[in-house]
């Protein structure tokens, strides 16, 4: 009997051990004689190594490539504390803008290597490639990117008795157009809108700002000025437009927005938007059907269209063991026929990070993407300020909202907003001179 | 090795009662070694930081009581974020308490398929917070969620909700009231069926109400738990994060921005800890303060079995 129990206790242990370690990732084996580096990479719906990640393994016969996927909610916490613990990945690809990590001295400069290898800078868009930068130095190559242009709904332009093949080419004629679109129900409530000022992640009123030629930060970075003319302008097209279209019913109208199929312009609620490029892989998958057109983002009269752009970048974080491998990768990714076989590989594929891709044959094969990457001439970097980017962008929005909502005129509003930020602004810059000469990038703090 | 161990344990303890101690301390140095270094350390370097600027990536500099100064005398959001807890914390609590009290009372009956209405009420309580979240912003739909749309069948137009700077922290309010509801009621069910039997027929044949009931016997009874509850729920209020983050992103006009979740921006956006710190100081003295006075308070009301009440 005892026999029999001490038996039973065994395998029973030695079950729930095996169990317990069966699933573990122990990690793939790395090929007998190569170095391994380590890559995070961002993360969304699907977890895929990306290609050039793939294709450096696939090609390389001394260094070897471990990636891992970081939750696209995580990324900028797991890259912070990867860092800061001293045992960083040597890749890591980000969204953010550059400069918030650069100017924090997270990232290596690339100078060195770039004018060792004599690498040609001149592949990138010039939006992107200025964002890569702080300081005069380069901390990070694009590696995917995206643009913003104007999409309309042809069958709801076709509807309210316009040309679908003529979008608006100015403010003045989408507000006539959004007229001739919007519909109310007997009970007053929109059930669409031709164009909301405030729906998607690029605002028209930052793109109008732009359009005007608004500067925020002067030459030497020091002084912000939101309480611009340009903005001022730009916010007092939007209090008319909020006039005529009430902001409390608008926002009830796009409370049922919402991913997928309940996003307003897939659902056809709204009929004109400023939409990035990634979109169209949104379209192609859950409207197929929808009709609609790609054009250049309208301007006030007499002043030339504005976009904005994003991009993916890959850096080597402080503290990477193997920096000189991690460059050889990057290499990779950003070469033109890598970045042409990623858009034709992965199943969710932005746009390329050069210029010299994004312009090939092969990837400008439908006049849509064209005009994306046409944009992309006319795009601003959304890095404003770059020591303060997040206050900024909160500050900015706020002082929209207090406008739109009628509680402060856009003059107070953004003297508030310009107040705020100027603060956070002087705090990074009174921080960033106690740091100099206290520590330098090649400190391993740990 | 052992027998070393044990040797070196006679020496230390010669006394048979200094050895239990030893062993109880070994038994619990597992939680204490993890709590000295995961949760000791990081609270003491948390009060330096709050003294500091610093950004996690690069060395922190020393600047003495000036995040403190700026949170009190120069932050315009600090306040509001205040404002918008203190005001979510002052209706959540004695509503939810009173709420779920109620519902308690309610299911205590011995009807006909009572087991299923507990069940029903209780449901809310398991969904995860991000999915309740979601279900909500759909529910407080101005247009076709179900709340305006029930409203609107009594002939009320409802508010906008989550879209109107007035109606946001009633709304995320009533939504906590749903989810919480049910928890809270089975904890106060099982009080209240604690309650001896005698003390109501004591009642019945002094010739009370059921008012008399619930007033003198059930709430008295009731309170070491009725107090435990409201002291939780001030914490958990204090701490209100997901639904505004998910929901709301503090909007619109700021407010929802709770206290900890202007906390977490300024902590994972701007990458200003020490700011952070120091905020996360200053809720733990609030939540401190209100927590010690509600103790003294409760000592006037709460009733414990086997002591005299008033001590």
């Amino acid at each position: 009997m005892d026999l029999i129990k001490k038996i039973a206790y065994t395998l029973g242990i030695a079950g729930i051990i095996l169990f317990l370690i069966w699933d573990l990732p122990f990690g793939e084996p790395v090929p007998e004689g190569r170095e391994l580096i380590r890559y995070w990479f961002i993360t969304g719906a699907k977890e895929e190594v990306p290609y050039h990640a793939r294709k450096f393994n696939a090609i390389q016969d001394s260094i070897y490539i471990e990636s891992t996927a970081v939750p696209w909610t995580e990324h900028e916490k797991k890259i912070l504390t990867g860092i800061m613990s001293g045992n960083p990945p040597d890749v890591i690809q980000q969204v953010t803008p550059v400069v918030k990590w650069a100017s924090r001295m997270a990232l290596i400069p690339l100078d060195e290597f770039i004018h060792r290898d004599n690498f040609d800078t001149t592949i990138f868009f010039p939006a992107l490639w200025e964002e890569m930068k702080w300081e005069g130095s380069v901390y990070a190559l694009p590696v995917n990117s995206a643009s913003y242009a104007f999409l309309y709904n042809k069958r709801l332009f076709r509807e309210a008795g316009l040309d679908p093949e003529k979008p608006p080419e100015t403010w003045s004629e989408l507000l006539e157009y959004n007229r001739l679109i919007t519909q109310r129900d007997q009970r007053g409530r929109f059930t669409r809108m031709g164009f909301i000022p405030h729906y998607g992640n690029l605002q028209t009123s930052i793109l109008m700002a732009w359009q005007l030629g608004a500067s925020f930060l002067s030459d030497d970075g020091t002084r912000i000025s939101m309480k611009n003319d340009e903005t001022l302008k730009a916010f007092a097209w939007i209090v008319d437009y909020y006039n005529e279209y009430p902001i409390n019913d608008v926002n009830a109208f796009m409370a049922g927005f919402g991913y997928a199929e309940q996003h307003g312009f897939l659902s056809e609620r709204v009929g004109m938007m400023v939409l990035d490029s990634s979109f169209l892989d949104q379209i192609e998958r859950y409207r197929p059907d929808l009709e609609f057109g790609v054009s250049f983002i309208p301007a006030f009269e007499g002043y030339t269209t504005v976009s904005s752009s994003g991009s993916w970048w890959l850096a080597i974080p402080r503290g990477a063991k193997n920096p000189e491998a991690a460059w050889e990768m990057i290499k990779l990714a950003v070469a033109k026929d890598t970045q042409l076989e990623t858009v034709a590989e992965m199943e969710e594929s932005l746009f390329p990070g050069t210029r010299e891709a994004a312009n090939d044959p092969s990837f400008l094969t439908d006049e849509m993407t064209e005009v994306f990457v046409r944009q992309m001439d006319y795009a601003r970097s959304p890095s404003i300020v770059p020591m303060a980017h997040d206050v900024f962008w909160r500050e900015f929005h706020n002082a929209q909202e207090r406008v739109m909502f009628g509680l402060q005129t856009p003059e107070q509003a953004l003297a508030r907003a310009e107040r705020i930020v100027q603060r956070a602004l002087d705090e990074a810059m009174s921080y960033d001179r106690f740091v100099r000469g206290r520590m330098s990038i090649t400190d391993h703090e740990k | 090795m052992m027998h070393g161990i044990i040797n070196i344990i006679r020496r230390v303890y010669p006394s048979y009662k200094n050895k239990q101690i030893f062993l109880a301390f070994l038994f619990v140095s597992p939680w204490v070694v993890g709590f000295l270094i995961f949760g000791l350390y990081p609270i003491i370097m948390s009060v330096y930081y709050s003294l500091c600027r610093y950004d996690v990536l690069r060395i922190p500099q020393f600047i003495g009581f000036a995040n403190y100064r700026d949170l009190f005398f120069d932050d315009p959001y600090f306040w509001k974020a205040i404002w918008n807890t203190l005001f979510y914390t002052a209706f959540r609590v004695p509503l939810s308490i009173i709420g779920s009290l109620l519902l308690a009372v309610l299911v205590n009956n011995a009807v006909r398929g009572i087991k299923i209405f507990r069940t029903i009420f209780f449901m809310p309580s398991i969904i995860a917070g991000v999915v309740l979240s979601v279900i909500w912003l759909w529910m407080l739909n101005p247009q076709y969620g179900l709340i305006n749309s029930a409203l609107l069948f009594f002939g009320v137009t409802g508010p906008l909700w989550l879209q109107s700077a007035e109606w946001s922290k009633p709304a995320l309010i009533l939504m906590s009231l749903w989810s919480i509801g049910g928890g809270r009621m089975i904890v106060f069910l099982a009080a209240l069926q604690g309650i001896p039997q005698q003390l109501y027929e004591v009642v019945d044949i002094d010739g009370g109400s059921w008012w008399n009931k619930f007033w003198n016997v059930t709430v008295p009874m009731m309170s070491p738990v009725i107090f435990l509850w409201i002291v939780l729920e001030v914490m958990f209020s204090f701490q209100v994060f997901t639904e505004a983050y998910v929901m709301t992103q503090g909007g619109p006009l700021n407010s929802t921005l709770f206290y900890n979740l202007y906390l977490y921006y300024k902590a994972f956006d701007d990458f200003e800890m020490g700011y952070a710190s120091a905020m996360a100081w200053i809720l733990l003295v609030i939540t401190l303060i209100v927590t010690l006075a509600q103790f003294k308070i409760g000592r006037k009301w709460v009733y414990y079995e086997g002591d005299q009440a008033g001590k």
